[in-house]
């Protein structure tokens, strides 16, 4: 008896509040109908993993691509990297309503069904830092082709060992054995070092995205061959083990190593001498120029089809097939890491 | 006691009433149909859970390791999809492995007597090793559309609804329902009256074990991903829709249906949290402080009726 009178004051005070009241707008609230070509929009901006200063530095530059096209920027993702988190993120702003998201996927597998599913809902998806399947996603914000990664590359580690005319033997430290990013740079690097006679490829080592492995690797390496005279330590975590490794063996200066890593990881073995170059690209940019296609797409001032995109203070870009690309590859070295705080 | 649930029930029915109009007050396009059905999904393997644990909570018991049988489901579904399985035969492996460690939880609870939260916490690290181990930490994706199909829609939550009318019934009306109250308000009673409180007991945690095995593969096709870090955590969730729905920690009282609005509960709350800020950083705390508050609510009610245990 009591129980049902509770239920009925439980639902008659629910009328009485929604009666009076009633919805009460929504400042503050992600949601918003495309307006035509001057409205503010909403675009949505998922990194692979919140927090981390390669993320939080493309995001600074997003900020300001929102700021000059009057959008309204959401930046959110797992702050533990899960890509099931990542999919719910784009299911709820699929749901909200917003014009675009922007992903950079952690598992391409697992994004796809959440993406494609805001697409059907009519949210332009695109993707950038990493791609997914191409029916999953628009275009491909892409910092860099793996031609242009093998090239540089090569070319910067031959410029810190001294020339073209240094004679011996290359080794490459990478992710792990079925990154699909790392294996496709790889053929380039050996399609690169077609053009340096002198230098031969010895073995190609994975490290497991382990910084321990790569020291590891690194320290092995140099044992096993006294030829040895660069390494390539192609990801992020390869790049600070394989320079720790050569830093201990007491070969910095005989043997360089160069890859790819963000400077902060890296400062510290450039200040100290063991590396001369650090290669990446610029991520700031690489937020900015996401941000313009993703806005551009929702106003209709970009199609993906067309062969330039005109991305604001980085002028016209490349469209490759469905890739926009940043296009420039960024070295850091002693003279200018200091002016580069991710 | 059933004026006592029947309270609890009213005032969760309230709050999550009062939850979805506060909700509805500040951002409508929330509570619309089309947004709570996109949502919904999200808590079909949690709530599918709750129905084995809610009467294994009745029985004085519970299972902390479901969240790993349904990751070990997940990675021996993956992996038997990629050595070429049919997607029927990987399921079927997936549901056995699933049943096979809930009979084991269910062994060791009864045949050595040792308390279900001290079993399945060891079962807990131990399946999920199991898991880590088999699969190499190497997630297996890319199973074919008719069987994604399955996940994204309601096929978990539409099997919780038809457990919990089904387990409501049993509870309310069937023997086994009474069998269950009993042995959460007295095991050696129930003992003494002469019920085979062991295989009752032991066929709940295999029932559990079946379900997580079910929540593996389904959350598998939600999320296009076989691998061992599924259901890290679910355990919580779960314990704490159970709590919140007046099921007694202690055992011998609790129903499915205060189990629903638990979950209802739990779910509208972390998802609106996620709707008007981040899904990520607030969620735990959210779950916490529900489980939390319902243990202290449940402690104050269950004190008010003092000498009224023998309700049933």
């Amino acid at each position: 008896m009591r129980a049902k009178t509770l239920l009925a004051a439980a639902t008659a005070a629910m009328l009485l509040i929604g009666g009076c009241g009633g919805p009460q707008g929504q400042e503050g609230s992600p949601n918003g109908p495309t307006q035509g070509e001057k409205g503010r929009i909403t675009i949505c901006l998922l990194p692979k993993q919140k927090g981390i200063p390669y993320f939080t530095s493309c995001a600074e530059g997003a900020q300001e691509a929102a700021k000059e096209l009057d959008v309204e920027l959401i930046y959110d993702g797992p702050t533990d990297g899960s890509p099931e988190k990542a999919a719910a993120m784009v299911e709820k702003w699929a749901l909200q309503g917003v014009d675009a998201i922007c992903v950079s996927p952690n598992d391409p597998n697992v994004l796809a069904p959440a993406m494609k599913a805001a697409r059907q809902k009519g949210v332009k998806v695109i993707t950038w830092d990493a791609d997914a399947p191409s029916d999953a996603r628009e275009v491909f914000v892409n910092q860099a082709t793996a031609e242009q990664i093998g090239t540089a590359l090569v070319d910067t580690l031959v410029k810190d060992m001294g020339g073209k005319d240094v004679k011996g033997e290359v080794a490459i430290i990478t992710a792990t054995a079925t990154a699909a990013n790392q294996n496709e740079w790889i053929v380039h690097i050996k399609e690169r070092l077609k053009a340096y006679p002198n230098l031969r490829l010895g073995s190609v080592v994975p490290s497991n995205e382990d910084q321990k492995l790569a020291f590891q690797a690194a320290q092995d390496l140099i044992k096993a061959s006294p030829d040895l005279k660069g390494i390539l330590a192609i990801s992020s975590t390869a790049f600070p083990g394989a320079a720790e490794g050569i830093k201990q063996a007491g070969k910095a200066g005989q043997v360089q190593v160069t890859g790819l890593s963000t400077p902060n990881d890296m400062r510290a073995y450039v200040k100290d001498g063991t590396v001369k170059s650090v290669i990446l690209w610029n991520t700031k940019d690489l937020g900015y120029l996401t941000v313009q296609v993703a806005a551009q797409l929702v106003r209709g001032t970009f199609k993906g089809t067309d062969p330039t995109v005109k991305a604001g203070r980085l002028g016209e870009k490349r469209v490759e097939g469905d890739n926009v690309l940043l296009g420039d590859i960024l070295v850091f070295t002693k003279d200018n890491i200091d002016q580069f705080q991710f | 006691m059933r004026r006592l649930i029947a309270t609890h029930e009213a005032g969760l029915a309230a709050l999550l009433a009062a939850l979805l109009v506060a909700a509805w007050r500040t951002d409508p396009a929330f509570v619309s149909w089309r947004v709570q059905s996109g949502l919904l999904p999200q808590i079909g393997e949690t709530a599918l859970l709750a129905v084995p644990m809610t009467l294994i909570v009745i029985t004085g018991g519970i299972d902390l390791s479901v969240g790993s049988v349904m990751a070990l489901a997940s990675v021996l579904f993956g992996l038997g999809f990629r050595s070429g399985w049919p997607v029927e035969a990987c399921a079927a492996a997936a549901l056995a492995a699933g049943l096979l460690c809930g009979a084991l939880n269910g062994w060791f609870v009864t045949r050595f007597r040792v308390h279900p939260l001290i079993v399945t916490l060891g079962t807990m690290s131990a399946f999920r090793g199991l898991a880590e181990g088999v699969s190499a930490a190497r997630p297996v994706s890319g199973f074919p559309d008719t069987f994604l199909r399955i996940g994204q829609g309601w096929t978990a939550v539409g099997l919780f609804a038809a457990l919990t009318l089904a387990g409501t019934a049993v509870l309310a009306r069937h023997v086994l329902g009474r069998r269950i109250y009993g042995i959460g308000l007295g095991e050696s009673a129930a003992r003494a009256s002469g019920w085979n409180v062991d295989r009752l007991k032991a066929s709940l945690y295999a029932f559990s074990g079946l379900m997580a095995g079910v929540a593996g593969v389904l959350f598998t096709a939600r999320r296009n991903t076989a691998k061992a870090d599924v259901g890290a955590g679910i355990e919580l969730e779960v314990v704490t829709a159970v709590v919140l729905g007046g099921t007694s920690i202690f055992g011998g009282r609790g129903t499915l249906v205060g189990t629903a609005l638990g979950l209802a509960v739990l779910h509208e709350v972390r998802q609106f949290v996620g709707w008007r800020w981040s899904n990520d950083v607030l969620n735990l705390v959210v779950v916490g402080a529900l489980l939390i508050g319902a243990v202290t609510l449940n402690g104050v009610i269950s004190r008010r009726p003092a000498g009224s245990v023998e309700g049933g």
